[in-house]
């Protein structure tokens, strides 16, 4: 790519994302490798399993089963990061009366340079499946995923980026038909910048849709989520959790809106936006929006920022607990309020895990 | 045990503790008792070393180490346990996740092997039926919809699972029935009342020290011991009130 064409902070949706390091990594060339260490799930269900490295399929590492490799049917999109993904990327379709599918886990390794993929997610009448992304490596992994669930259908979707530097960009567009259910937690847990940027529509008649996650941030690392979850049909349910940590000088940013259309009566919307300061110098922005027109909903939400509670960690000071022990224990118990909404128990472990990792490694760095 | 020496503390610059001095042999339990605002607390959060709580001159020694030098969580780890006056609601970590979190911890420090899973669940266990506190509240977070006294009780069992050489207690009698009351004090008497331990009852009401009889009894007023004696001196106190006696 010669020309990369990003927006400025002074574009509302990107005050508080900082997208200078982009072009300096879109212009190197890829290590290749791949990982030695492969963080897929252990889960008896089994399931497909992909690998991409800079964005191609690892054939020797993946077994696709039912996910389809190749030209992605997806729209095109005027997002300024996500419309550079192109055609070639996976596939999950999933008829009505499928047979079990088990647990679809993709990983995404980079090693140092740019790669941009779409996904498409399509799941037919009452059909269901649970996804896994996981994010690695040091570049740029730009992502698109297009996802429409039909009549009935259940998705549940988890990612956690674990990428150790450089910049994570997932976009998704979200379609939930009558009585679907969409699931989507983000975890990062890892060293990179991210942008998240999500549209999820519920489209029919009782549609449920979560979107949240645990965004932990230190050093000089920014996170940035910006969310629109439309109700367009009545009796619809949406829940938005996000629980953001901010280290250091870091600073974590969730703009979570709920819309709810003239005629979607019976909307049961909620959010809960709440950050932690690790230390006076970090940051957290929470914009939580409502826009409703419809005159029988209800629309609770909650946005606060707040330290580690003193008075807890003198409790277990006096109890024998060390300071940073203790911090890593009551931050690991704020963020599980996100992260213990994952239905998956294998991907809830796993998730739990990395984020208790990312907050020992907040303990090594301190001693 | 403890040697509490002319000890002076203030909280944002205002000294509350002015010249105090306390000896608590193994095997003694002391009651302190006074009026609002004497320092009873303080002297607890002192001894416990929460931050905020500024030593300003005197000494305070533990088995002979200078307790003052050590962190909160080291004085832990040597054998003191502070029992909360208004234990602190954790929401998100479980009791037994607390604990098991301290008992390894102070271990860790002592240069001790870590309690296994099985044996933690027993100990805890026995702890909490001792005390009627069921299993199931044990696996709830800690403290977060316990009442007043279920609290206290809870206090109890940390400490009888924690097993302190000095208990320092602060109020563990306030907000507590007649029942309640009876639970915890034989709980103190139970865990405590043994030849290599002491305990310092912080209170302000006779009716705890007619089921954990105290060996002295020490009336702290205006910042420091006015007067001290034996399990009388509570008696006394009950009838004709401190304005008498720390006047």
């Amino acid at each position: 790519m010669t020309l990369l064409a990003l927006p400025s902070n002074r574009e509302e949706s990107w005050r508080w994302s900082d997208l200078s390091a982009l072009p300096e990594i879109a212009a190197r060339q890829p290590q290749g490798g791949v990982p030695e260490r492969l963080p897929w799930l252990d889960c008896a269900t089994g399931g497909p399993r992909l690998l991409f490295v800079d964005g191609r399929l690892v054939a020797a590492e993946s077994n696709p089963g039912i996910v389809g490799i190749g030209a992605v049917d997806i729209a095109p999109s005027d997002h300024a990061l996500a419309r550079l993904v192109g055609h070639e990327g996976w596939t999950l379709r999933l008829a009505s009366g499928h047979a079990p599918l088990g647990l679809v886990q993709v990983i995404h390794a980079s090693t140092g340079a740019a790669d941009h993929l779409p996904a498409r997610i399509e799941l037919d009448v009452d059909a269901q499946a649970s996804v896994v992304e996981t994010f690695l490596g040091h570049g740029w992994t730009n992502r698109l995923s297009e996802i429409t669930l039909y009549k009935g259908a259940r998705l549940m979707l988890a990612r956690r980026i674990l990428s150790e530097a450089g910049y994570v960009s997932l976009a998704d567009r979200v379609t939930i038909g009558e009585g679907a259910s969409f699931t989507l937690t983000t975890l990062a847990a890892g060293g990179a910048d991210t942008r998240l940027d999500g549209e999820v529509r519920l489209a029919g008649d009782a549609a449920y849709a979560e979107a949240g996650g645990a965004l932990l941030a230190r050093g000089r690392q920014r996170h940035d989520a910006n969310l629109v979850v439309r109700h367009e049909q009545p009796h619809g349910v949406s829940r938005q959790v996000w629980r953001s940590v901010a280290d250091d000088q870091a600073t974590c940013s969730v703009a979570a809106r709920v819309e709810v259309a003239r005629g979607a009566q019976k909307t049961d919307g909620e959010q809960s936006l709440k950050g932690l300061l690790l230390s006076r110098t970090g940051t957290i922005n929470s914009k939580p929006e409502l826009e409703i027109f419809a005159d029988d909903v209800k629309c609770a939400h909650g946005a606060t920022v707040g330290e580690l509670n003193r008075d807890a960690l003198f409790y277990f000071a006096s109890r024998g607990v060390p300071a940073e022990e203790a911090k890593a224990l009551l931050t690991g118990a704020f963020v599980a309020d996100a992260l213990e909404r994952i239905g998956e128990e294998a991907a809830r472990e796993a998730f739990l895990q990395d984020a208790g990792a990312w907050l020992a490694g907040k303990q090594a760095d301190t001693e | 045990m403890l040697n509490i020496t002319n000890l002076h503390a203030a909280v944002d610059d205002k000294p509350i503790l002015k010249g105090l001095s306390l000896s608590v042999n193994a095997g003694e339990v002391h009651a302190i008792m006074g009026p609002n605002g004497a320092g009873k607390s303080t002297l607890g959060y002192v001894l416990g070393g929460r931050e905020g709580y500024e030593v300003t001159d005197g000494t305070v020694t533990f088995d002979g180490k200078d307790l003052l030098d050590m962190a909160a969580d080291e004085r832990a780890a040597a054998g003191l346990f502070l029992g909360f006056q208004y234990p602190v609601e954790i929401p998100g970590v479980s009791n037994v996740q607390f604990l098991r979190t301290a008992m390894n911890a102070q271990r860790r420090a002592r240069g001790e092997v870590e309690i296994s899973a099985g044996d933690f669940l027993r100990l805890s266990r026995a702890q909490a039926d001792a005390l009627g506190i069921s299993m199931d509240m044990m696996k709830r977070p800690v403290n977060v919809g316990f009442s007043g006294g279920e609290k206290k009780r809870n206090e109890m069992v940390q400490m009888g699972i924690l097993d302190p050489k000095l208990a320092v207690l602060d109020e563990t009698d306030s907000g507590l029935d007649i029942d309640a009351l009876r639970v915890v004090g034989e709980g103190i008497n139970r865990i405590m009342r043994k030849p290599d331990k002491a305990v310092l009852l912080i209170t302000h009401y006779q009716r705890l020290l007619d089921i954990v009889q105290p060996d002295f009894v020490h009336v702290l007023a205006g910042g420091r011991i006015v007067r001290s004696g034996g399990p009388e001196l509570a008696h006394e106190l009950e009838r004709e009130g401190y304005g008498a006696i720390a006047a």
